[in-house]
């Protein structure tokens, strides 16, 4: 019988090499064209993701995960946040801050990195959250659904890569020892994994005394992915500052040179090498997805030159690939207004002396582009007002005058140029406000004694600050579904637990404070002018008030005000002795408060004041009458 | 002696594809990378669990003599996927001891007008299949499987055996015949290799057959039993069927050359999947703990077989089949943390597939050609366990497409042996990952037989295999267009052989010695984790001596 062996032979190499290319990754594997997908930041509503805890929609990467222990992986990943644009449009948010994309270590002390702060490898993805086809078709959608995406990173450290070899005997130890020190306790709880600081870099020591810098030890274990840190760069221990732990961040060389705590190691961020394998390894990410920002961690930690260096050559390279008005914003986790906005500043807060200048234009040179000016970061996390006026205010009651304190430093403390390639908004302009956030407790954490309804009007007029006040409004996951956790890692909530609820009451006001915000251009980027601030807390006329117009600036006439009753027992006016609260508007302008369903007028007094009275825990939102229409 | 030829083949990668129990981290993407080599790591049950020796050839019951009785005669018509039993055609003592004991027989109780002559195959009969190799690379180095395709080249295969124990009876009472079957497997290492008083084995058969009971045609079994169909030699591999489960099942043949086979049989892959066991405090106030089995689900595995042949002329024909198989898994529960609990789903999958297979008659000759489907659960293989889930936590979604060609053609003294197939497979989880492929191989090995009784000669095999990993390869140069991971090899090999039986494709023992040069590009490298040498080496070499046997085994009479 004729078998055709041959013809059937070829038909199987032919059939063979068309088997490349038989998996389809819908045009994700093509090369990224840049675009600038965002006109002005202060138009965008900023939605934090903890990728790990929003959605979880692949199965296939949920290696390791304990659903139960609040500091393990839980599952979710990029996909599972694409699964989810709708809510999220629904909500209205148009810019998704998403957690640290790179490969971390996977777990430390029985904590796993799924926050993505831990960074092992800068260059590869972190495989519990997708692959890099997943993070591109993330940012595609949310693209396509008119939303931005920031990506979180991290400079100023690697995950716990080493340790130190204190005692030289090769091995990590945890241990109890002498300190031989007068006046100290006579015995040092001592971890090579995460040493207290030393100044002079960590030391090694035995019962004989000390015995020069200690060695520095990578770890080596796959299973938890404690790898030498990639690039190779960061396999060097000279890229380190190696002095160990900082326990006090008030000393400049502990808050700038030492680990952070949990033994994340410090990278010497004054090398020219790694001030340009960060620019190659962020700037890299950008050209692999088209995000649209960065969120920059632990930017106090890090040098004023580094970001000069880091910020200016971004901007530059993305630029040139037509990526315009990328923003870059930074994390102080700091009260202190002047060391938080001293990173959006370009007059070179650290005064840097003629050599240390001298070295910085060498680098830049060595770097190629255009000589360094003092530009930084176009905007940071603005963390003194979560303090001040989030907690302070609208959470504890403490007198609205602060925020007038707060807001009026700002041209002071924070830039007041725009940054040159940057978002085009000078920084005081577009701070990233926030509520709460993934480090800190959330809002409704402290209140959780309080009958709901009161928690929900204090959350709601916090909300409404978050939604009016001048800068870019952040509001971290869950907050739309009264998420309350307490500290790290209790904030950080599954989001399915919320079943993605859109009936939900502060769902329905936070997409509407949200629809407002789109809709009323003096939000987005008018000038603000405070109207009423008070010193009262208690049972005076205006106590707990606070009111700002919104106009003027980049809204031009475009006009809104603002105002609070932060008081949690008693109605109060913007009234205090006779005198009613002077506003720009007009005298018989009728101002309609959009957000209460009877659409209630307010008419400007002959003399251009208004008083209005609101209930407590409430808020108004004026807007004249002729604009109030379609709201 | 040099290390190299002292050293037998094996690895534990290797001697994990020997294992008659599929890994259960076959497709896990995740295990693969932490646990060992990832290039096997995607291969289905079909394709993981194929030790055992080649079936089409040595199961060609069709007999050369008496053409037309032998399908009537033997129950399983899938055994005429080649026309010839070469065994037959150059057999040894053994060979007629072995497959004669099925074929002859048959043919004999066909021609005694349906009455079998007692006490023809009453009695303990012995069976094996084996295979030996010393051997090793160029640096000392054992040799290992090097395949990056889940069936490629077996020439680098570990060390294998089994040993069949079987007993048959006619019981002139009832006219059924009676066949219990026993086998024991051994994999790698052996004694002589590490020294350990130890064995890796398996008891891969044990079953119980009745012939004929009541029903003229019909057979009936029960037990733990490899059920296969036919293989591809080259491949060692089963592309269509190739089931280990206990149950049982049924067949019956019918006069018009069609034979309707069932068989349900029940397995549990040792994987959280199916179970997991929890400590509890001993009832009664008693101290310590005590496990409870609390996730503890089988696989219900059932399949459906019909088989038609067709006569071409007087020794040939064509054998075409239409097979089914359904899986399928309860749901249940497990704990996710002391006295916090999940519901596990049901689960369930599919396969459909058929076979056709052309044979002249004569010498072997045949060519096999194999289309299969499996959905859900069925997709990771009868003995593995699920492990990229979709969203509802269920395998549904996973799929595996194969197309397989197998052969042989022999002329004078010349042979010519093929196997190839190209798969794809998705896992169940939506995106695309590391556990999603397209694969296949390419794999011919032409053969001569030397002298004038045919008792030597040589074979070269050239081999090309091909995958496509379901994911992409960032650049860190610039531009970022990304690479799928493509990863070919390609493999030639020289096996000069002594064949005591003569001439044959087929024809068992062999004596040989084996060299092969692998040839592997980056991306196949970039499958071996760092230090891996095949991640290093663009080219291996490795030589060997060994043997292959088989004889008078089911395993290759089987039905």
């Amino acid at each position: 019988m004729y078998i055709p062996r041959f013809p059937v032979l070829a038909a199987l190499v032919a059939s063979l090499a068309l088997t490349t290319g038989c998996l389809h990754f819908g045009g994700l594997e093509d090369e990224v064209e840049l675009a600038t997908h965002v006109d002005d930041w202060r138009d965008q509503v900023i939605y934090q993701v903890l990728v790990d805890r929003f959605a979880d929609a692949d199965e296939g990467n949920n290696y390791r995960h304990d659903i139960t222990a609040p500091a393990h992986y839980h599952g979710g990943d990029w996909a599972g946040l694409e699964s989810r644009l709708d809510y999220l449009e629904a909500l209205g948010v148009t810019a998704l801050w998403i957690s640290p994309v790179v490969k971390n270590v996977d777990t430390d002390a029985g904590v796993d990195g799924y926050h993505g702060y831990w960074a092992q490898d800068f260059n590869a993805v972190n495989p519990h959250f997708g692959d890099i086809t997943e993070l591109r078709s993330l940012v595609n959608a949310a693209h396509e659904h008119g939303m931005l995406v920031i990506i979180d990173i991290v400079t100023n450290h690697v995950g716990q890569a080493f340790y130190y070899d204190i005692n030289l005997n090769g091995q990590p130890d945890i241990h109890l020892q002498e300190s031989g020190q007068p006046g100290k306790d006579p015995v040092i709880h001592i971890t090579e994994y995460d040493p207290d600081f030393d100044p002079r870099g960590i030391q090694a020591f035995t019962s004989l005394g000390e015995a020069g810098p200690a060695p520095v030890i990578f770890q080596y274990d796959p299973a938890t992915n404690h790898i030498p840190p990639m690039p190779e760069l960061f396999r060097q221990p000279e890229v380190y500052n190696r002095k160990g732990r900082t326990f006090n961040f008030d000393d400049p060389d502990q808050l700038l040179h030492g680990d952070f705590p949990g033994g994340l190691k410090d990278i010497d961020t004054t090398r020219c090498d790694v001030k340009q394998e960060m620019v190659d390894i962020y700037a890299r990410w950008i050209e692999q997805t088209d995000a649209d920002g960065f969120r920059i961690d632990t930017v106090k930690h890090v040098e004023w030159e580094f970001w000069r260096f880091f910020a200016q050559r971004v901007r530059q390279r993305l630029r040139e690939q037509g990526k315009r008005n990328f923003l870059m914003f930074g994390e102080a986790f700091d009260g202190r207004d002047d060391l938080v906005g001293s990173f959006t500043k370009n007059d070179f807060p650290d005064s840097p002396t003629p050599e240390q200048w001298a070295n910085e234009e060498a680098c830049a040179q060595e770097a190629g582009g255009p000589p360094l000016t003092g530009d930084q970061l176009d905007s940071v996390f603005y963390f003194p007002q979560h303090y001040q006026v989030f907690r302070d205010v609208f959470q504890q009651a403490q007198s609205t005058d602060r925020i007038e304190a707060l807001w009026d430093a700002r041209t002071t403390n924070y830039g007041t140029v725009p940054m040159e390639n940057g978002i085009g908004v000078a920084p005081h302009k577009a701070l990233v406000n926030f509520i709460d956030n993934h480090d800190v407790a959330r809002f409704l954490w402290p209140l959780e004694s309080r009958p709901q309804t009161e928690q929900r009007a204090l959350l709601q007029n916090a909300l409404l600050m978050l939604m009016t006040a001048e800068g870019i409004p952040c509001i971290y996951y869950g907050t739309e579904q009264e998420f309350h956790g307490g500290n790290d890692p209790a904030n950080r909530e599954d989001m399915w637990d919320s079943n993605f609820d859109t009936t939900q009451p502060t769902f329905q006001w936070t997409a509407r404070l949200i629809e407002l915000r789109k809709k009323l251009v003096a939000l987005r980027r008018g000038d603000t002018n405070v109207t009423w601030s008070t010193e009262h807390t208690g049972a005076e006329q205006d106590a707990g008030i606070f009111a700002f117009e919104r106009t003027g600036g980049d809204a031009e006439g475009a006009y809104a005000l603002v105002i609070f009753n932060t008081h949690q027992t008693q109605d109060s006016a913007t009234v205090f002795e006779g005198e009613e609260m002077p506003v720009s508007a007009p005298p018989g302008t009728v101002l309609v408060d959009v957000l209460s369903s009877a659409k209630p007028g307010f008419t400007v007094g002959p003399n251009g004041t208004l008083a209005v009275a609101l209930p407590p825990m409430r808020g108004a939102l004026l807007v004249p009458e002729a604009d109030a229409g379609g709201l | 002696m040099p290390a190299f030829v002292a050293a037998l083949v094996g690895s534990t990668a290797h001697a994990q594809e020997a294992e008659p129990t599929p890994a259960p981290e076959a497709n896990n993407a995740t295990a693969s990378t932490t646990a060992g080599p990832a290039p096997n790591a995607p291969a289905t049950g079909t394709a993981t669990e194929s030790p055992t020796p080649p079936t089409s050839p040595a199961n060609t019951t069709s007999n050369a003599a008496n053409p037309a009785d032998e399908p009537e005669n033997n129950v399983d018509a899938t055994n005429t996927s080649a026309d010839t039993n070469p065994a037959k055609e150059t057999s040894t003592g053994e060979k007629k001891e072995s497959a004669a004991s099925e074929t002859e027989a048959e043919t004999a109780t066909e021609t005694a007008a349906g009455q079998r002559p007692p006490n023809f195959a009453d009695g303990f009969h012995f069976g094996s299949y084996g295979r030996v190799i010393a051997g090793g690379d160029a640096t000392g180095r054992p040799g290992r499987d090097a395949d990056i395709v889940g069936r490629g080249s077996r020439l680098d295969e570990s060390n294998y055996a089994e040993l069949e124990l079987r007993r048959e009876d006619y019981w002139e009472q009832t006219g059924a015949r009676t066949r219990i079957v026993t086998t024991v497997a051994f994999a790698h290492p052996v004694f002589h290799y590490d020294g350990q008083f130890s064995a890796k084995l398996a008891v891969r058969n044990l079953y119980l057959e009745e012939r004929d009971l009541g029903v003229k045609g019909l057979s009936i079994w029960a037990g733990a039993r490899m059920y296969r169909g036919d293989d591809i030699y080259v491949l060692d591999w089963w592309p269509l069927d190739n089931l280990n489960t206990i149950g049982g099942g049924l067949a019956y043949r019918f006069k018009s050359d069609t034979t309707l086979k069932f068989h349900a049989g029940l397995n549990q892959p040792t994987d959280p999947y199916y179970r997991q066991s929890v400590l509890r405090p001993p009832v009664h106030n008693q101290l310590g703990e005590t496990p409870v089995e609390l996730l503890d689900r089988q696989k219900l595995i059932s399949s459906a077989k019909l088989s038609q042949l067709f006569r071409i002329g007087e020794t040939g024909g064509v054998k075409t089949v239409l097979y089914g198989e359904f899986h399928w898994t309860g749901a249940g529960q497990r704990e996710l943390d002391p006295e916090v609990y999940e519901t596990v789903p049901a689960d369930l999958g599919f396969v459909v597939g058929g076979e056709v297979s052309l044979f002249t008659g004569k010498r072997s000759t045949h060519l096999n050609l194999y289309g299969r489907y499996a959905h859900g659960l069925a997709a990771y293989g009868e003995l593995n366990a699920p492990r990229q889930l979709s969203p509802d936590r269920t395998a549904a979604g996973a799929r595996e497409w194969l197309i397989a060609l197998g052969g042989n053609y022999e002329v004078g003294p010349f042979g010519l042996l093929l196997g190839s197939y190209v798969r794809s497979f998705r896992n169940a989880s939506p995106a695309l990952d590391f556990d999603d492929l397209v694969e296949g191989v390419v794999v011919a090995r032409p053969q001569i037989w030397l002298g004038k009784k045919r008792i030597g000669g040589f074979a070269l095999e050239g081999s090309y295999q091909a995958q496509q990993r379901g994911v992409l390869v960032m650049s860190q140069e610039q531009g970022t267009a990304l690479r799928p991971l493509q990863a070919s090899m390609g493999r030639i090999g020289v096996i000069p052989f002594l064949t005591p039986g003569g001439m044959g494709s087929y024809q068992r023992p062999h004596l040989r010695l084996i060299y092969t040069a692998t040839f592997r590009d980056q991306a196949a490298r970039s499958l071996y984790p760092t230090d891996d040498v095949f991640a290093r080496r663009p080219v291996d070499h490795f030589i060997g001596i060994g043997a292959e046997w088989w004889f008078g085994s089911t395993s290759y009479f089987r039905d």
